[in-house]
């Protein structure tokens, strides 16, 4: 784009192909200023004192580096298809991450836990939108409905006066938001090269599948040997009951069908893990009985 | 057969990117939050992430244990709140504070205690005035002022 002399960029893309990186110089470019950008946007907007500007100013050049980074960040996604898809995967998905960073950098809990209602809200629609319509309700249940409520009575039990010095202070942030975005820029590079056309196939989209074979699509499973793990695994991953519903069958139905026939074991363990998990509340939380001390008895 | 699937390969680097994102910034506040209920708040967001990545995988593979997966991180979730909210309201009780770094002698024995000076932090900008009250629909009697208002906002 910028690189004006054809055999400079030329000479680039081959130098990166040698050395293993066979990402366009474009796309490597776009993930290298969403990692760049979206660290120095979060190191600035954690609380944290950056010699004698003023917060607010700190705010303002964090948040519109992190804007900058998310919107680069939404480059890097195809469309779905239909305009409602992408209008909704894109609110959703910019959403989702916008609200994760409000959360990590806010001055009081009740924000964060506010700004993380909103992110599960976000993948709530997500999930909407990649067919698992259960789940999408059930994340609002549970999630937003059951779990941001008791942080919300939690942090109302153990609030602290005013503001506090451990809410205006993060632990190492430059260290933390290194290592953090290494992460995620390893995450990014292995999708984006898995996403990238291997070099001498055609230009369809479907020579991508090659690197990821649907295992719905798999024929052969049979062939393999029975009572190996593969064929243990692929058997039970296409088992009708295990199949996504293709067209009019009922979506909770499918998922109760394989939720009490291939999974039972799962389901009736996070049951006993309910319970258990129940039971170490109560013996956590409530305190001693008064009138009934610790130590050992004293003779009468 | 029916048509080939819309939910082509690109779109589920579409998911897996988003998931990802969630994931880094889940350990970012974790490590770096010093108050308790931050801190399990963005270990949450690690599990979403980890929960939309597995959706969509279940959903590109065309079978339903992505998501029965999902349920069982839904559930490991809630119990993991209970039994943390629990351990975080005791802790309180007992320090009158939800700073993670004055439990830090818990840690391994031969690691130095982090001491971070109070000069780090960031200065809190004083909004002017004394505090002001919201303007409600009276509901009844209206109770005694205090003879001093709030010299210092509570926000």
């Amino acid at each position: 784009m910028f690189l004006r002399e054809l055999d400079t960029v030329e000479m680039l893309q081959n130098a990166l192909r040698n050395y293993g990186v066979p990402l366009a110089i474009r796309d490597l470019l776009l993930a290298v200023a969403v990692i760049v950008l979206g660290a120095t946007g979060t190191f600035l907007l954690l609380p944290h004192r950056h010699g004698s500007v003023k917060p607010r100013r700190v705010h303002a050049a964090g948040g519109a580096l992190v804007g900058l980074s998310i919107l680069l960040l939404a480059c890097f996604w195809t469309p779905p298809g239909s305009f409602q898809a992408n209008l909704f995967f894109y609110a959703f998905g910019m959403a989702a991450v916008a609200g994760g960073i409000l959360t990590i950098t806010s001055r009081n809990p009740i924000y964060s836990a506010l700004w993380f209602a909103s992110v599960v809200l976000s993948t709530s629609g997500l999930f909407l939108l990649a067919g698992a319509q259960f789940l999408a309700a059930g994340t609002v249940i549970v999630y937003a409905g059951a779990i941001i409520v008791t942080f919300l009575f939690v942090i109302m039990l153990a609030q602290s006066q005013g503001q506090a010095l451990y809410d205006r202070m993060a632990r190492a942030p430059g260290r933390a938001t290194l290592s953090c975005f290494l992460l995620l820029w390893g995450l990014m590079y292995a999708l984006l090269v898995a996403q990238t056309i291997p070099l001498g196939q055609g230009q369809d989209s479907l020579a991508r599948e090659k690197r990821l074979v649907r295992a719905s699509q798999i024929v052969g499973f049979y062939r393999i040997q029975p009572s190996t793990n593969p064929a243990m695994v692929l058997n039970r991953a296409n088992r009708p009951t295990s199949q996504l519903p293709q067209s009019q069958q009922s979506h909770v139905a499918g998922l109760g069908g394989t939720l009490y026939t291939d999974h039972l074991i799962a389901a009736e363990l996070a049951g006993v893990l309910l319970f258990v998990a129940l039971v170490g509340a109560v013996a956590i939380a409530l305190p001693r009985v008064p009138g009934r001390p610790a130590g050992p008895p004293t003779a009468p | 057969m029916p048509g080939p699937d819309p939910f082509t390969f690109d779109v589920l680097v579409n998911y897996l990117l988003v998931g990802a994102a969630l994931m880094a910034l889940g350990m970012l506040g974790f490590l770096t939050r010093r108050n308790l209920i931050v801190m399990f708040l963005s270990a949450e967001m690690m599990l979403q992430g980890t929960a939309l990545t597995l959706v969509a995988f279940g959903r590109y593979h065309g079978n339903w244990t992505g998501q029965v997966f999902t349920i069982v991180i839904l559930t490991v979730a809630a119990c993991e709140a209970a039994i943390a909210l629990g351990l975080i309201l005791v802790l309180f009780n007992r320090r009158e504070s939800l700073d993670v770094t004055l439990w830090q002698d818990i840690r391994e024995p031969g690691l130095p205690p982090v001491e971070e000076p109070s000069e780090e932090a960031e200065p809190i900008e004083p909004k002017p005035g004394p505090e002001s009250y919201p303007h409600l629909t009276p509901a009844g009697l209206e109770p005694p002022h205090p003879s001093q208002p709030w010299e210092q906002r509570r926000d």
